[in-house]
């Protein structure tokens, strides 16, 4: 439960960067129709790679989107951070001089930092040998760039933190940001993620052979694994009382989150781990299971996350569970920015009333166990009122948000 | 001040912080490995240790400082080792240093929060680098992925040590000691874990030093060191009813975001709420622990921030860790904490300093710890 005296914090502002599309609008509008947006690689050479499909912001123009930085200046991530913050601010019916004239700071997520910067300065280095690194393009190869374009764009003078947590990253810094708020440290907070796509991690996913050829079909009992993806997220985060002040339009109130660690293993999630992060987020949102109406699931596409996943949430949840989506089957995995692209489209479901889908799903895969409804096809309506967002890394980082209809 | 500055912080309310325990300090440096070793270093200006570490690549030609030996094999054992990458065993010999340093193990309710920048800069852009090399670009080594993410030092530290608290990883380069420090308070707060192991690492690398070399950020004489430092952090209250005695206080942990031609005020700024948050006076502070030593133009924006926020001149005693560990980027707010500590151990202080240790870095963000120790610390 919230301490004492916690001031009661919602999201009021919403901005993606993705293959699905730039803007929460064109994203969600993606999403609920089950359209899957990824496609061939064009962002890096893959000749020699057998399979070749990724969630790709194509002929991304970040001048299109930012007022005040110089993207070349910065690396990719920050870019599509930046730009994701800038739309959920604009979203958020909130002018420039409100925010930065409050206390109001930036916390976001990523796996891979400005991997698409270092594989720039790798290029130099195989061409013509370490002596050769532009030295100016050195200076945008630091993670915490991300944050600090957010705060560069929106001349924000709070905290710039950038949480490298891999794959649940994302909500972590929501769940940061939520105590931020919740405690009077910050009165707004941009919380969200970015990551970009990268030959080392297509490579490596690859040769651990979770990487499916063309489709990521979690769920299903021909999935073949994960797609890499790219792109930005941001939620804007606020008390509810200055909200309602000034009128904003409010998606849903962030009710409480969980983290914890696994400690066994670096790549093989633990159901009994996750399960108990999944009840400590209940406890903190002052929830029971029978309150959740929906589950963004991690929903990677591999057998082993939908295992885990399921079994995680049958020990909780035991024969009722939640409708259980993953938007990863239409937009691939993005890594760091994955489970605030999971909170945003949470944040949707609650406000306009309908449950996400999991796209490609022919058979729910019957060794998942009997109850599985992971949404097959395109957008259910319905009126969720507490719906659940996970996050699972590697090196057993565990993050679940809850959020909750305003009301 | 910028405007934006002096609105955000006009309305900061000065609330007081939960004070945090120092109880226990593990740090591999230049200096050798220990608490001790670094405080001797940095009290009798012993420079550290100057081999370059070898690889494949031939480092920059300038100065470097790099831990003499890390003692693997007796401090985190044969086992599982040899995959790992130097920034891994840095941060896992620096956690077993600080563990060691404890009267009992650790519960499992502890947790882990972890400076960085890129992770091991060295381990992701080999394996990039052999996505070009290979015959085939998947021709990778899967041992070897895990290295090139960003949380995998703290990932091995949870698992070494069974600590099942929060397991966080901060990107926060040079700010990454303070925002640590701040992330850990507030997961300490929320009951994410009972006690943290706080800490920061940089490995030396070729590839890293090249980085430094090309970017012009710092002082053609500077040193591009590598470390790490570790503290076990805990609420003073928690650490006082277990019994556990103290090494020192963190008190605020402040940090903000400055345009680039205000960065000293910016720096001043958080400064100032630092020592507001924290009940202290610039008269108090008797030590100040520096970030920018030999960082090309940030150095004096530093002492300048520090000339605003104490009101003139800097107290007696300057601590500039760099002198002995090199440029150490996210490993330099904890090891600046730490050599504070080592100082104080070194020359028989027990009670009545107060450090301010502040971090800045070009971008714009700007940080700043205060450390005492108080009487009494239990």
């Amino acid at each position: 439960m919230p301490e004492p005296g916690a001031r009661r914090v919602v999201i009021t502002g919403l901005g993606a960067v993705s293959s699905a599309g730039i803007g929460v609008a064109d994203f969600t509008a993606s999403i609920r129709a089950g359209r899957r947006t990824t496609s061939p690689i064009a962002g890096f050479d893959t000749t020699g790679f057998p399979h070749t499909h990724a969630g790709e912001v194509h002929d991304f123009d970040p001048g299109a989107w930012l007022r005040r930085i110089e993207p070349a200046r910065w690396g990719r991530s920050a870019q599509f951070a930046a730009s994701a913050a800038r739309l959920a601010v604009a979203d958020a019916d909130l002018t420039a001089s409100a925010l930065a004239g409050a206390r109001s700071g930036s916390v976001m997520g990523t796996t891979s930092g400005e991997s698409a910067v270092i594989e720039e300065l790798v290029s130099q280095w195989a061409a013509d040998g370490l002596k050769s690194l532009d030295g100016d393009r050195v200076g945008a190869v630091p993670a915490g760039r991300i944050a600090a374009a957010v705060n560069s764009e929106l001349g924000l003078s709070g905290e710039a933190l950038t949480l490298a947590t891999a794959c649940s990253a994302s909500n972590y810094a929501l769940g940061y940001a939520y105590d931020m708020v919740a405690s009077g440290e910050a009165d707004y907070m941009l919380a969200g993620g970015a990551d970009s796509l990268n030959r080392w991690a297509h490579a490596g996913f690859y040769r651990l052979g979770a990487l499916a050829e063309e489709i990521c079909r979690p769920f299903d009992a021909d999935r073949s694994g994960i797609l890499t993806a790219e792109g930005g997220v941001a939620l804007l985060v606020e008390p509810y009382d200055r909200a309602v002040a000034r009128g904003a339009r409010i998606y849903a109130e962030v009710l409480g989150y969980s983290v914890n660690c696994d400690a066994k293993h670096m790549v093989h999630p633990d159901p009994a781990s996750i399960a108990e992060c999944i009840r400590s987020a209940h406890r903190s949102a002052g929830v029971t299971p029978e309150d959740i109406d929906y589950i963004c699931a991690h929903g990677t596409g591999t057998r082993t996350n939908d295992a885990t996943e399921v079994a995680a949430a049958r020990e909780v949840f035991g024969d009722r569970i939640p409708p259980i989506s993953s938007i990863k089957s239409m937009i691939g995995h993005t890594m760091g920015a994955a489970s605030g692209f999971g909170a945003l489209i949470c944040c949707m479901a609650l406000y306009e009333g309908f449950l996400p889908p999991t796209a490609g799903v022919e058979r729910v895969d019957p060794a998942l166990g009997p109850g599985v409804d992971p949404v097959a096809g395109a957008a259910r309506p319905a009126g969720p009122r507490v719906v659940q967002n996970h996050g699972f890394a590697f090196g057993g980082n565990n993050a679940i948000t809850i959020l909750g209809r305003a009301s | 001040m910028s405007t934006a500055i002096a609105e955000a912080t006009a309305d900061r309310p000065a609330v007081a912080v939960l004070p945090l325990a120092i109880t226990a300090v593990g740090v591999a440096t230049p200096a050798g490995l220990g608490l001790e070793a670094l405080g001797r270093a940095v009290g009798d200006g012993i420079p550290g240790h100057a081999e370059e570490v070898l690889g494949d690549e031939t480092p920059p030609p300038r100065p470097v400082r790099t831990v003499p030996d890390l003692r693997t094999a007796e401090l985190i054992g044969r086992k599982g080792v040899r995959h790992l990458d130097r920034t891994t065993q840095l941060g896992l010999v620096a956690c077993r240093l600080a563990l060691d340093a404890q009267a009992e193990p650790m519960g499992e309710r502890t947790g882990v929060v972890l400076g960085t920048s890129t992770g091991s800069i060295r381990s992701s852009s080999e394996y990039s680098m052999e996505t070009l090399r290979q015959e085939r670009p998947y021709l990778v080594n899967p041992s070897l992925f895990p290295n090139t993410v960003m949380n995998c030092a703290a990932g091995q530290i949870a698992i070494r040590h069974g600590l099942r608290g929060v397991n966080a990883t901060l990107a926060g380069g040079h700010l990454a000691g303070v925002q640590a420090l701040r992330y850990a308070r507030n997961a300490l707060r929320q009951g994410h874990a009972d006690r943290l192991l706080v800490g920061g690492v940089e490995e030396f690398s070729a590839q890293g030093a090249w980085g430094w070399h090309r970017s012009g950020a710092l002082d053609a004489e500077a040193p591009v060191g590598e470390g790490a430092a570790v503290l076990v952090v805990e609420p003073q209250a928690a650490a006082l009813a277990a019994g556990r005695p103290a090494l020192a206080r963190v008190l605020a942990c402040e940090t903000g975001f400055a345009p680039r031609d205000g960065l000293a005020e910016g720096l001043a700024s958080v400064v100032g709420t630092a020592l507001r948050r924290s009940g202290k006076i610039p008269g108090e502070v008797t030590t100040v622990s520096l970030g920018c030593t030999g960082r090309t133009g940030l150095d004096r924006v530093e002492e300048r921030a520090l000339g605003l926020a104490l009101g003139g001149a800097l107290p007696g005693q300057t601590v500039r860790v760099k002198e002995t560990v090199g440029e150490c980027f996210s490993a330099d707010g904890v090891l600046q904490i730490a050599a504070v500590l080592g100082l104080w151990q070194h020359e028989g202080r027990t009670r009545g300093g107060t450090a301010v240790v502040t971090s800045l870095s070009g971008d714009g963000l700007v940080g700043c710890a205060v450390i005492d120790m108080a009487d009494p610390l239990g």
